[in-house]
């Protein structure tokens, strides 16, 4: 019993491993020949920019190839899932938070987050898609040491991919599986490809203003100053100009 | 000239032509938000439309984060979601052109000829500033047309419906509440001087005895039935979250971004420190004076001291935005007619407002727009600002001449 069941363990298992080599070559071998590139700039000034990533993933992709970009924000900046919402239709793109989003904390308060981008693919043969992303800058703590800006350091966005007809499970090196969901509705998980992709900067930066710490005494007491003059001022007025 | 002014001021040109600007303006406002990238409506509509849409679905409005006002306005703005997305804004707008009609009744009750009247409230209904805020989609209108049915109602001496309508405005926006003890000194017993000039406790008694007449418990009883049966009504429905986001954010807020404040810069350095509370006190202090101050010496004008109330509580506020000014210049029109002021002198009072604004305006610009450290320059111009409101406001203070004390004048 044991023997005919070993038996027919052994004869099926070639049959298996010949139609997954066959399987294989189809399924995962663009990812072989998949040469992505991915680029970010930041563009604006001031407390309001926009990170804008172009990814190109070559002509040998196949057309049901869909992207994810992943990105980390430090919690020096914030994106607006409001203003996203309203914009939503013109941008052909769609965003997924990982926790919600207080818009007017300061940097100190507030912690990292993830987003998760879905770019909508038009036609069969993917071109360069390019998501631009409206960020703002958070107010930071004052600073203490002279300096006058305090940078906030953006990393680069993963780069996921995922097609119907691939379900790897080796040859991946040097890209590995990453868990994600599968659309920005968030209902249900699905096994991505994250991409190794090489870089000359690992990070964007940029540099806001913030308030300058060893002037505290003097703006305090300058204030102080002036409202109780002013305050003072006008009681007087009032009282000399009362209604009898 | 004059002719052309006298044909649109008179009073069913007036009040017509007025809504129709304004009903042109949001027809206007839409076809720029398809059409343009920068959008006409402002932000706020697209907050009180979400929660709006959180109420149609069965959820509290408080799901849209940075909703923090009534639920009751939520609620009005159903139909735009039932109806038309542009349903809040032409509410808006006929609340706008309301505030008008309601100048306009007041100063004809205050003693001013009807001409005049109508020339003041062309100050307001002809006035780009409330155009543009109720056509982008501000429920500002609202609260002013609530503020101006109050002190028309105490003018015609219909204490029941005053107290409802402000019942109402202080369940809306908190700031109304200041409002409070002019109406209180109004409504009191009239005080017979006693004899002997000495404090004694006769006269503390006396003091505290002359608030207690049926007029004033029936407005405090009315006023505060409104006031906490609303809240009651949505603390009930949404729990904790209505009182601290109505309320509670607005009393404490500390906003520490940029803002029109002059204590802005204070608080954004001292956000973090053991000072910060014993400051934001300090910064209380010279508001609650002046209210206590202008309260007693003028409360026999309501609309007078309404309006210093609310400019002083603006100016001296610990957070200030331009929105806020439209709290004050609803009740402008009704004081303009009782200043001796030429109109040469008006205007440059006016321009001199507008200098202050355009100075922070500068640097606030340079700080957010193109990223440099322009914190110093916005503290000062803060600082200027104030200087320049309370020179305008001692300016309004010394040339008011009230109804009382003009037809003592002619009777001298």
């Amino acid at each position: 019993m044991y023997f005919l069941r070993f038996y027919l363990f052994l004869c099926s298992a070639p049959c298996v491993y010949l139609l997954k080599e066959d399987g294989d070559e189809d399924l995962c071998f663009f990812l072989e020949g998949v040469k992505p590139s991915l680029s970010v700039e930041l563009s604006n000034k001031g407390f309001h920019r926009e990170v804008v990533t172009t990814v190109e993933l070559g002509s040998e992709t196949p057309g049901d190839v869909r992207a994810l970009l992943v990105y980390t924000w430090p919690r020096g900046v914030y994106v607006d899932p409001y203003q996203l919402a309203f914009l939503s239709d013109l941008r052909g793109w769609q965003m997924l938070f990982n926790t919600t989003i207080d818009l007017e904390e300061p940097a100190h308060r507030t912690s990292a987050f993830l987003t998760y981008v879905y770019p909508s693919h038009n036609g069969p043969t993917p071109g360069p898609l390019t998501v631009t992303i409206p960020i703002h800058g958070r107010y930071h703590k004052p600073a203490f040491d002279g300096k006058s800006f305090t940078p906030v350091h953006i990393e680069l966005p993963e780069l996921l991919l995922w097609t119907k007809k691939c379900t790897p499970i080796q040859r991946l090196e040097p890209h590995t599986l990453l868990d994600a969901p599968c659309n920005a509705s968030n209902t249900s998980i699905c096994s991505w490809i994250k991409i190794q992709l090489s870089h000359k900067n690992s990070t964007l930066s940029l540099h806001l203003p913030v308030g300058d710490g060893p002037t505290v005494t003097l703006v305090c007491t300058g204030t102080l100053l002036v409202t109780v003059i002013c305050c003072a001022v006008l009681c007087h007025s009032i009282l000399k100009h009362q209604i009898t | 000239m004059e002719r052309l002014l006298s044909v649109l001021t008179e009073k069913r040109v007036l009040f017509s032509v007025s809504f129709v600007v304004r009903l042109a303006l949001v027809l206007y406002g839409d076809y720029q938000d398809r059409n343009m990238v920068v959008k006409y409506t402002d932000i706020d509509y697209h907050v009180f439309t979400d929660a709006a849409r959180f109420i149609t679905e069965g959820q509290s409005p408080y799901n849209r984060s940075t909703y923090r006002y009534t639920p009751l306005l939520a609620w009005l703005l159903t139909p735009n979601i039932y109806l038309s997305v542009v349903f809040g804004k032409l509410l808006f707008i006929v609340c706008d052109v309301l505030s008008g009609l309601l100048i306009y009744k007041l100063l004809c009750l205050r003693g001013v000829s009807c001409q005049i009247a109508r020339y003041v409230s062309s100050l307001w209904l002809l006035n780009p500033l409330p155009m543009g805020v109720s056509s982008r989609g501000n429920a500002e209108s609202i609260l002013s047309a609530l503020v101006l049915g109050t002190l028309l109602c105490m003018e015609v001496r219909r204490l029941a419906w005053a107290a409802v309508l402000y019942g109402l405005s202080v369940h809306m926006k908190i700031y109304p509440v200041t409002y409070a003890l002019p109406i209180a000194l109004s409504l009191r017993s009239p005080h017979t001087k006693t004899t002997t000039e000495h404090w004694s406790w006769r006269t503390a008694f006396g003091f505290i005895g002359s608030f207690l007449n049926s007029k004033l418990i029936l407005f405090a009883s009315v006023a505060g039935g409104v006031f906490f049966t609303l809240t009651a009504l949505f603390y009930y429905m949404y729990g904790w979250v209505f009182l601290h986001e109505t309320y509670l954010y607005h009393l404490t807020r500390r906003d520490i971004r940029h803002n029109f404040s002059p204590y802005f810069y204070m608080l954004y350095l001292t956000a973090d420190s053991r000072w910060s509370q014993a400051l934001g006190l300090a910064a209380f202090l010279p508001q609650l004076i002046l209210l206590v101050v202008s309260s007693w010496t003028f409360h026999r004008d309501l609309a007078f001291t309404c309006f210093l109330h609310t400019a002083i509580f603006v100016s001296f506020n610990k957070v200030c935005t331009s929105q806020y000014f439209l709290w004050y210049l609803s009740l402008l029109p009704l004081v303009i007619p009782h200043l001796t002021l030429s109109v040469k002198q008006g205007v440059m009072l006016l321009l001199l407002w507008f200098a202050g604004q355009a100075l922070w305006l500068a640097p606030a610009y340079f700080l957010e727009f193109e990223g440099h450290n322009t914190f110093f320059l916005i503290w000062l111009a803060g600082l200027f600002f104030l200087v320049i409101n309370s020179f305008i406001l001692v300016q309004i203070i010394a040339h008011y001449k009230s109804r009382k004390s003009l037809e003592r004048q002619k009777a001298e």
